[in-house]
């Protein structure tokens, strides 16, 4: 098996990352994004529908990656769902990304917690893992330009105000 | 919808969980073998905490092989925070946590990731496989416990006399600790891993760490790079073997196992310590060297694993973040400090932790 060049680089990039999770919900906030540009991303819709990160320039996005499996990931769903509405009226979006999970799972999963935000399926793990994703949920909030400006791994109160003025301060 | 609606939400058909075939299609390897998926729970409480509370829990494998896949990771700390640390030098990662003095530390943490017989064919013809300097470098050097000059050395160079290749010194090697060692029931956790210890004093017995650490540190010795990999086991053996599996409870189910790096070919996995472990442990125990499960799995283990096994790190002397103390030898069990020091991560009357899996169907 020969020894991976990317995985070796991506080790490098994982070496001494400091992901902070405070799950002190009530006072976590977001981390400022010091990691650089991440791959761009595009995946597909549970009807096939794609969309990425070339189509979110212009809006202010939260791209949260999540799985059915995941406790914290279900718990802050509705705060994301709440973001999304107290924004309603700005360039803002939030995109749920599904790691490895098939839609019909995900779909029995909503019919309980419904969100109006779009989801995406990163069925192969590839995307997260090429996000950096190691712990769930891993959300980033992503500029009108495109670049991260912050992340946060864990489960955050979304529509806490402090991270929505945050969030709306993004230029 | 509270907390046990979700949970139960989660649980629902879970017996059943259907992963998608992208996954199975990503997941397929160069040897066709069939993959696993695993999900493992690790919850860890602190019964007495003093001051400021610290735990660290290992994770999988943080890059992907042909034989592992990491899945991903989700963790949670009440009263606390926590976050996943990578170490610089060997990828060695953790769930790191760290709560206030007057509250109840409990964290637990969920991996899922999934695995495949792994196996070198050795008789085949070599391909371009090279490793790089750096990790020839890194897979070469001491570490704390596993010295490589001095009596290792010595050890290492009688073994490997008249062997040309990395694999025939390997194999030597293997052989060696295989006939020489044995495994020792009253060994605490999988042993400690102080192989000059135990060439200087010689007794050879311990258990996992002990004696595939032996493997790697006489391997590194005569210049075969070779790592340590922690792990822990996480479903029975299909191979007919009681003692080399686990599943349901692994709370004790921790295992090491060893590869070498053999130019052609790749990390060739071993694992000379089960082979002690089957000697030892199938029944009726005590078993011959000459008895048909030792030599097959004799034969097994220099170049296959089966995968009912979860790889952690392949570090050595880890400093884990926050940490007051010194390095940790290798980080195979969750640890803990609190403000009165480390705690003996296999004391239960202080620190208490469970871990269990359950296999998700690939349907």
């Amino acid at each position: 098996m020969p020894e991976s060049r990317s995985t070796a680089a991506g080790r490098s990039l994982l070496a001494g990352l400091l992901v902070c999770a405070s799950l002190d919900v009530a006072a976590a906030t977001l981390t400022k994004w010091t990691g650089g540009r991440l791959p761009a991303l595009k995946l597909a819709d549970a009807d096939g529908r794609e969309q990425g990160t070339a189509d979110w320039r212009g809006k202010t996005v939260v791209v949260n990656f999540w799985a059915t499996w995941c406790e914290p990931c279900r718990e802050e769903m509705p705060s994301l769902d709440r973001l999304r509405k107290r924004l309603s009226n700005k360039p803002f979006e939030v995109i749920a990304v599904n790691v490895g999970e098939a839609p019909e799972r995900v779909a029995r999963f909503t019919r309980d917690v419904p969100v109006s935000f779009p989801i995406l399926y990163d069925r192969d793990s590839a995307t997260a893992k090429r996000w950096q994703v190691r712990g769930y949920p891993t959300s980033y909030v992503i500029g009108p330009d495109g670049r991260i400006r912050y992340y946060f791994v864990g489960e955050l109160d979304w529509s806490r105000d402090d991270v929505v003025r945050t969030i709306e301060a993004v230029r | 919808m509270d907390r046990r609606d979700f949970i139960r939400i989660a649980g629902a058909g879970s017996a059943t969980l259907a992963l998608p075939g992208a996954i199975s299609n990503a997941l397929a390897n160069a040897t066709g073998n069939p993959w696993r998926v695993y999900e493992v729970t690790t919850r860890v409480e602190m019964l007495k905490p003093v001051g400021v509370t610290r735990v660290w829990v290992p994770l999988p494998l943080s890059d992907d092989t042909d034989y592992q896949k990491s899945l991903g990771n989700s963790w949670e700390a009440s009263s606390g925070k926590a976050w996943a640390w990578h170490d610089a030098k060997y990828g060695a990662g953790a769930v790191a946590a760290e709560w206030p003095a007057d509250v109840k530390p409990v964290l637990e943490v969920k991996s899922r990731f999934a695995t495949s017989d792994h196996a070198v064919d050795l008789s085949a013809k070599p391909g371009k496989q090279r490793l790089s300097d750096a990790s020839r470098r890194l897979y070469t050097a001491p570490t704390d416990l596993i010295p490589t000059g001095g009596i290792v050395r010595e050890t290492a160079l009688k073994i490997t006399k008249g062997a040309n290749t990395d694999v025939e010194k390997a194999r030597a090697i293997y052989n060696w600790v295989v006939e020489n060692t044995f495994r020792e029931p009253k060994t605490r956790g999988c042993g400690v891993g102080d192989i000059k210890f135990m060439l200087e004093s010689g007794n050879l017995s311990g258990k996992c760490a002990d004696l595939n650490a032996l493997f790697v540190g006489l391997a590194r010795a005569a210049g075969v790079p070779a790592r340590d990999i922690y792990g822990v086991r996480v479903a029975d053996s299909r191979l007919g073997y009681k003692s080399l599996g686990k599943s349901g409870d692994i709370t004790k189910a921790q295992h090491c196992r060893a590869d070498f790096w053999a130019n052609g070919y790749g990390w060739v996995p071993v694992d000379p310590a089960d082979v002690r472990k089957v000697v030892l442990e199938e029944p009726p125990g005590k078993l011959p060297m000459d008895e048909p499960r030792v030599k097959a799995a004799r034969e097994r283990l220099f170049g296959s694993w089966e995968m009912n096994w979860l790889g952690y790190n392949y570090g050595h002397d880890l400093v884990l973040p926050g940490s007051s103390r010194g390095p940790v030898g290798f980080l195979m069990y969750p640890q803990a400090e609190t403000a009165e020091g480390r705690l003996d991560c296999l004391d239960p009357d202080n620190f208490k932790y469970t871990m269990s899996v359950r296999e998700l169907s690939l349907a």
